[in-house]
């Protein structure tokens, strides 16, 4: 991987910047999370959780099972409010 | 001293820990953190971020002023931004009891200095057009107050105190404190180490009862579960924090992100540690912000949590000293802790070392009339 390759397509955030939150003393997946934002924009880590998980694992030599502790929070899938307030919302 | 004899050891991660250790090792004390998590893992990195100095008591105000102008700063001081914003508070009254009650407050915050104002219904509408004012009887609006990011203030705060000789230790959780010798504190951790310092400050927000109960205190500081929710980015219109005041109101704001976070306080408490999240939340509170601003009712929901709100039976925190010498507490810091915690580090570190405050704190004494009933705004 190039430094600025990127892992979080949603909040931008690269490799290099994955590595230096590690360098920092972030050791798991929520720690990196919310020092950078990574994981915290529309996909919620869904495509980028996976790979930070496996970098700090690189990085540390952590089993990923240690190092991937994300919680998942509803709701699954992003909701507008107004479906969610009971009301009517278009559908594109 | 050896390797872990310390000036002051502090529990508890949050914004009140780390922002004491930064104002300690500023001047010049050897400071140890002992986070159980991570930094920010308690409330104040599930907090929305909100801070005024729109508050109701002296005290109060003049600690909010003073922590907003430390936030205006803490760029220049960090060497990064943290997203601080001055997006303004708006607080709305529906009732004319509520409206009587913003224009009484209203003197003393302009009294000290505070840039806040009364708002019309047709002010409000003239500046912010978005805003549904169905039933709005008024309100006050603060420019000044603002939002920053969480994280970001933490990292600045902990990459100070390293960066002065102090020590921040997370995953560590305090399992002991033993004082059987008067002039020094031994603090045990989970993983067995023990850490020495003549003063220990007790900044375990929602656990700092069972940290009080540690060296026989008891404070009467009881965690209660507050939950939020954050929606996706749209068109950055610098939403202020709107303060709804019904019985069935809530609070938001959109970050500098786009996203529109926001909160309420539930009718009935919940009281406890738990940060589960509910379906009611997720239903009820979309439903309350599309009333204020109907034209987010498009917008998606990317997440809810919870946290804990600490709080005491009269709602103001525990900031000071206690009967056991050189055992300090900073908590129960309701849903203020964040905007109010650079200023209470900055008092709590001074009081500290020189034994004095700069202005009377007696409203957040660790001995006090806990049942008083002063009017309590927000
Ligand atoms: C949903 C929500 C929204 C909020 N919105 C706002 C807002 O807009 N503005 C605002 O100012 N405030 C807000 N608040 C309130 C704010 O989050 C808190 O008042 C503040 O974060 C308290 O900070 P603290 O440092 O006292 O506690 P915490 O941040 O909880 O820090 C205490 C730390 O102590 C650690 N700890 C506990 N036990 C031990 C142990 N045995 N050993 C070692 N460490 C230990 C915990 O892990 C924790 O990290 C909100 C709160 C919630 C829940």
């Amino acid at each position: 991987m190039k430094p600025d390759t990127i892992i979080c397509r949603c909040e931008d955030i690269t490799y290099q910047d994955v590595l230096d939150a590690i360098q920092m003393g972030m050791r798991t997946v929520t720690e990196v999370k919310k020092a950078i934002r990574a994981g915290m924009g529309p996909c919620q880590g869904r495509t980028c959780g996976r790979l930070i998980a496996q970098i700090i694992s690189q990085e540390t030599g952590k089993p990923i099972s240690e190092v991937w502790d994300s919680s998942h929070r509803p709701p699954l899938m992003t909701t507008p409010m107004g479906v969610l307030a009971g009301g009517h919302c278009d559908e594109e | 001293m050896t390797r872990n004899e310390y000036d002051v050891i502090i529990i508890g991660g949050g914004i009140i820990g780390a922002a004491t250790g930064y104002y300690l090792t500023k001047r010049e004390q050897r400071v140890l953190l002992l986070e159980k998590q991570y930094l920010g893992s308690g409330s104040t990195g599930r907090c929305i971020g909100g801070i005024r100095a729109q508050f109701s008591t002296e005290t109060t105000i003049k600690v909010a002023m003073e922590s907003v102008e430390l936030f205006r700063g803490m760029e220049d001081e960090f060497g990064f931004s943290v997203d601080w914003f001055p997006s303004g508070y708006l607080f709305l009254a529906y009732t004319e009891e509520k409206r009587q009650a913003f224009l009484k407050i209203l003197g003393l915050q302009q009294s000290l200095g505070l840039d806040v104002r009364f708002v019309e219904p047709v002010d409000i509408r003239r500046r912010f057009n978005y805003i549904n004012i169905n039933g709005v009887l008024g309100g006050t609006y603060c420019p000044t107050d603002g939002q920053a990011d969480p994280f970001f203030v933490l990292k600045g705060y902990m990459l100070g105190m390293v960066k002065g000789g102090s020590n921040v230790k997370t995953h560590a959780e305090v399992v002991g404190i033993d004082h059987h010798r008067s002039d020094v504190f031994e603090v045990a951790i989970a993983d067995g180490d023990k850490f020495y310092a003549s003063k220990v400050l007790n900044a375990a927000g929602p656990c700092s009862k069972s940290i009080g109960e540690m060296v026989g205190i008891d404070l009467l500081a009881e965690p209660e579960r507050h939950e939020s929710l954050i929606t996706e980015g749209i068109e950055f219109k610098a939403i202020p924090m709107i303060v709804d005041y019904r019985p069935d109101g809530c609070y938001f704001v959109q970050r500098t992100t786009g996203q529109i976070i926001g909160c309420y306080t539930p009718e009935v408490q919940i009281p406890g540690t738990d940060t589960g999240s509910t379906f009611e939340f997720l239903t009820e509170m979309p439903r309350r912000i599309i009333r204020l601003i109907p034209a987010l009712e498009s917008v998606a929901i990317l997440r809810q949590w919870a946290g804990s709100y600490t709080i005491t039976p009269d709602g103001n925190p525990i900031v000071d000293k206690t009967d056991i010498q050189g055992y300090y507490v900073s908590t129960a810091m309701c849903g203020h802790g964040f905007m109010l915690g650079p200023a209470l580090g900055k008092l709590m570190a001074n009081f500290m070392i020189d034994d004095s405050w700069p202005y009377d704190m007696s409203e957040f004494a660790y001995k006090r009339n806990y049942q008083r009933d002063t009017e309590v705004l927000g």
